[in-house]
Order: C-alpha cells, then sequence, then structure tokens
C-alpha cells in the first residue's frame, strides 16, 4: 500500500529546477533517498512538508493531498534533520513539554525510552550537545509522536559508528512496527544494510526507483557496492 | 491557541521582552517624552522576534501540526500580550498621575506632553504601527529583521506628532492635565483603540497571505 505519493512535482529556481518528480512511498519499508548536493533532495523533502511552494504537481499522504489536510497529515508523519538544532538555548525538557501539546498521541512513555536507548540528558540543551547527540535529539522529538510515516534528511550525518548501527537497528525495528521511512543520506551503506527501495536523484530529477535488489541489479556491475554505483552513475551524468 | 502562545512564551520569546514591560513605568517619568515608554515595550517584543530567529523557531513552528496562518496567529497573540500588560500598566499610572499625584508641583509643571486619556490613545497607535510596520514586514520574509528600522522612523515622527498637536491653536485640550477634558481624550482614546485594532487586524491579514507564499 502506497501511504505517500508524489506526482509530477517542478519547482523552479533562477539556478536550479525540480523536474516532475515523482514517486510513492510504500507501507512499512524504507527508501534511500540518494543523491549528490544540490541534486534536489532537501527540496523535494521542504516540498513534502510544505515549507516551500511547488509549481506544479501533488502530494498526497494517506490517500490525501497535503494541501488542504495539512494539520491532520502531520499528526500522522514525523520529521527529521541532522543540520539544524531548534531552541539551541532551551533545555529538551522544555522543548518536549511544548511540542506534545501539540500532539495529541504523544507517547511519553515511548519519549523516555528513546530518550534513554539515544543516552540524552532532558536537563540539556542542543546547543551543549555534540553533533550527533543533536542528530539523536531531533529524531527523539520525529518518534515520540507515534508518526506512521518518517521523513529522515541525513539523519545519520555526524553520527559514529556505533551510533549508526544503533540508530539503523531502531529504524529496522520501527519498519517491523510499519513505520514507513523516507532516508536522505550520502552513507550508502547505511542503505546497504537498512533500505528496501532506493530513490536517486540527479539534476533535479529522479533517475531511479525501484527495490533495492532490482537497483543493485540493474545498475550495478559484478560486485559493486552501492556507494561505487551511485558514484560511477554521477561520474558518467558528468561526462 | 493555548498551545500557540505557549510555545511562544515558554520557547521563542526573549526575557528581554517581559523586562521591558517595565518601560510602561516611564509614564511616571515628568518632563520626559513619555510615549517613548510604549517604543521601548516594542523593543522588548522586537528582541524575541530577534530570538525566533536565531532559534530557528519559524521553520519548527512551521513543522507543527498547525496551519502556517497559526504560526503568524503565536507571534501576533504574544505580541499583543505584551502590549496589552505594559497597556494595563500604563494605564493604571495614569489614572495614578490624574488623581492622587494630580497635585504634585512636577506633572502641574510638566512641559511635555500630560498622561491623559489621549497619551492612552497615542501609545496604542505605536503599539498598532508596531503590528503594521514590524511584524507584518517580517513575515515578507520570516527572517528579515529590517522593518524594524522604517518603525523605528515611523514611532518616533509620531511622538514628535504627539507631542507637538497641543501646541497647535484649538488643540491645547489634547494636553490638559486632569479631568477637565475628560470626554475629549477618552473618544481620542476610544479613537486609538480602534486605530491599533485596525492596524493590527490588517496587519495580521497581509502577514498571513506574505507568510503562506514565502519558502523556507
Amino acid at each position: 500500500m502506497e501511504l505517500v505519493t508524489l506526482s509530477g512535482i517542478c519547482k523552479y529556481y533562477p539556478a536550479f529546477r525540480l523536474n516532475n518528480v515523482s514517486f510513492s512511498l510504500e507501507s512499512g519499508k524504507i527508501t534511500g533517498f540518494i543523491g549528490r548536493n544540490g541534486a534536489g533532495k532537501t527540496t523535494t523533502i521542504k516540498s513534502m512538508l510544505n515549507l516551500i511552494h511547488t509549481d506544479s504537481g501533488e502530494i498526497c499522504y494517506f490517500g490525501v493531498p497535503l494541501i488542504g489536510h495539512e494539520t491532520e497529515i502531520k499528526q500522522r508523519i514525523g520529521y527529521s534533520t541532522g543540520t539544524v538544532s531548534w531552541y539551541p538555548r532551551k533545555t529538551i525538557r522544555q522543548i518536549i513539554d511544548v511540542t506534545r501539546c501539540f500532539y495529541p498521541n504523544w507517547d511519553e512513555t515511548a519519549c523516555h525510552r528513546y530518550m534513554e536507548l539515544f543516552s540524552l540528558d532532558e536537563r540539556k540543551k542542543p546547543m551543549e550537545l555534540s553533533e550527533g547527540m543533536k542528530v539523536k535529539c531531533n529524531l527523539l522529538f520525529a518518534l515520540s509522536h507515534g508518526a506512521e510515516v518518517l521523513i529522515l534528511d541525513e539523519p545519520t550525518s555526524g553520527l559514529d559508528p556505533f551510533s549508526r548501527d544503533e540508530l539503523l537497528e531502531l529504524f529496522m525495528q520501527l519498519k517491523e512496527n510499519g513505520v514507513t521511512i523516507l532516508f536522505s543520506t550520502h552513507i550508502t551503506s547505511d542503505l546497504e544494510r537498512c533500505a528496501d527501495n532506493i530513490i536517486y536523484i540527479s539534476h533535479g530529477e529522479i533517475r531511479a526507483d525501484c527495490p533495492k535488489t532490482d537497483f543493485m541489479q540493474n545498475y550495478g556491475k559484478s560486485d559493486e557496492t552501492l556507494e561505487e554505483i551511485f558514484l560511477r552513475l554521477e561520474r558518467e551524468a558528468r561526462a | 491557541m493555548k498551545a500557540l502562545l505557549q510555545k511562544e512564551i515558554r520557547l521563542s520569546a526573549s526575557v528581554l521582552s517581559y523586562i521591558f514591560i517595565v518601560a510602561a513605568v516611564m509614564t511616571l517619568i515628568p518632563g520626559y517624552p513619555v510615549l517613548c515608554g510604549a517604543f521601548f515595550v516594542t523593543l522588548g517584543i522586537f528582541h524575541s522576534f530577534q530570538n525566533a530567529r536565531e532559534a530557528n523557531d519559524i521553520v519548527y513552528s512551521a513543522l507543527l501540526p498547525i496551519a502556517k496562518t497559526d504560526v503568524v496567529k503565536g507571534k501576533y497573540l504574544f505580541s499583543v500580550m505584551i502590549e496589552a500588560a505594559a497597556f494595563f500598566i500604563m494605564a493604571l499610572l495614569t489614572l495614578l498621575r490624574m488623581t492622587v499625584l494630580s497635585d504634585a508641583h512636577p506633572y502641574i509643571a510638566n512641559a511635555l506632553m500630560n498622561t491623559n486619556p489621549f497619551f492612552l490613545g497615542m501609545a496604542l497607535v505605536i503599539f498598532g504601527l508596531f503590528n503594521l510596520i514590524f511584524i507584518g514586514g517580517f513575515f515578507k520574509t520570516a527572517y528579515k529583521l529590517s522593518p524594524f528600522v522604517t518603525y523605528i522612523i515611523a514611532a518616533f515622527l509620531t511622538i514628535g506628532a504627539a507631542e507637538a498637536v497641543h501646541h497647535i491653536p484649538g488643540l491645547g485640550a489634547f494636553n490638559a492635565f486632569g479631568f477637565e477634558q475628560f470626554p475629549l481624550q477618552m473618544s481620542l482614546l476610544l479613537g486609538g483603540l480602534a486605530l491599533y485594532i485596525l492596524l493590527t487586524g490588517v496587519s495580521y491579514k497581509i502577514a498571513c497571505a506574505r507568510f503562506e507564499k514565502i519558502d523556507l
């Protein structure tokens, strides 16, 4: 079942265009979203969160369009990024106490569980956290309201190998529980481990959207890893 | 609405917004352009916008399960709350100056604007200008604070005009001390209140329309 569908998304900037981006996310699957810097990953994700206006196309969650149903859809989705920290001078507890007021489904037990799992101290402020811990802090907010769809923009960036491993384990557990995950990353080895599907974007256009095994078969040569395939495709596109 | 205001108060507000409410006490300073107190109150609110920008508050709010217009509403609710608190103090102190302290020499010999209902009406106009020019202007980009410069110019021109108006022949009643011109001054206060509501309402509509259009 397709929980999220993007159809013909276009966004024009003077120096960049997102061109006719279409894909869908299957329920209970982890989809890796790969592409080099500036390929259009973040623009696509921002359009999925209605942070930017698309010039054309439609985004639907749970069978209803995002425009016009934003409030109820955002109750059921979670977003996390590894690159921004919110309210750096407030304690994690202060941010949680306010954020939970917006989510009737907020699960304080789950919140405590993830806090323990991530070794987060609720008395700390985001400005006092390392980059990796900031990622975990952002994930905590996304995971504590029982989101059915998680949109993760480079969630493993800045994490040490052990934390990354823990996180990937968590993503697979969430998948087992039926959570749908879109996972944008540069660290393709993470996707090799946990992704079911791969969406490859280059120069604002979707070049591949298929199960990971098909991607490896169709685009890979002999023993190439996902990273090697990705690098070769990018080099070929540039040539 | 409660959650929105709670977010503004607990996460995005600067402590200076609350401290600067104390500027309303400037109402008691004789021989001082008392309307500057209203300006300082808005300077405190400005700090919260600066704080919010640094804390990525706008994007965080836009990601919450609320309408985009609610992000704007939260900012207006907070600003109106601070302005109302300052206005309440100004009104109390104005009443104090007009009654208990009415015989105090410094107030009788006050060379500048007296505190009376006209003063309160003009304070509301200053608040309305802040809402219109600064908050409305801020939501053109949701990060640029430069509309505050335009607001400073407008605020000080208004303060200057309010200080000068009673020198115009026939308008001395605007500055009358005590209750002699109370009905006239009360109608001016109501006029100021109407203007505040109008400026804030128009500004809110403009800010919502602007914020809907921008990409974050």
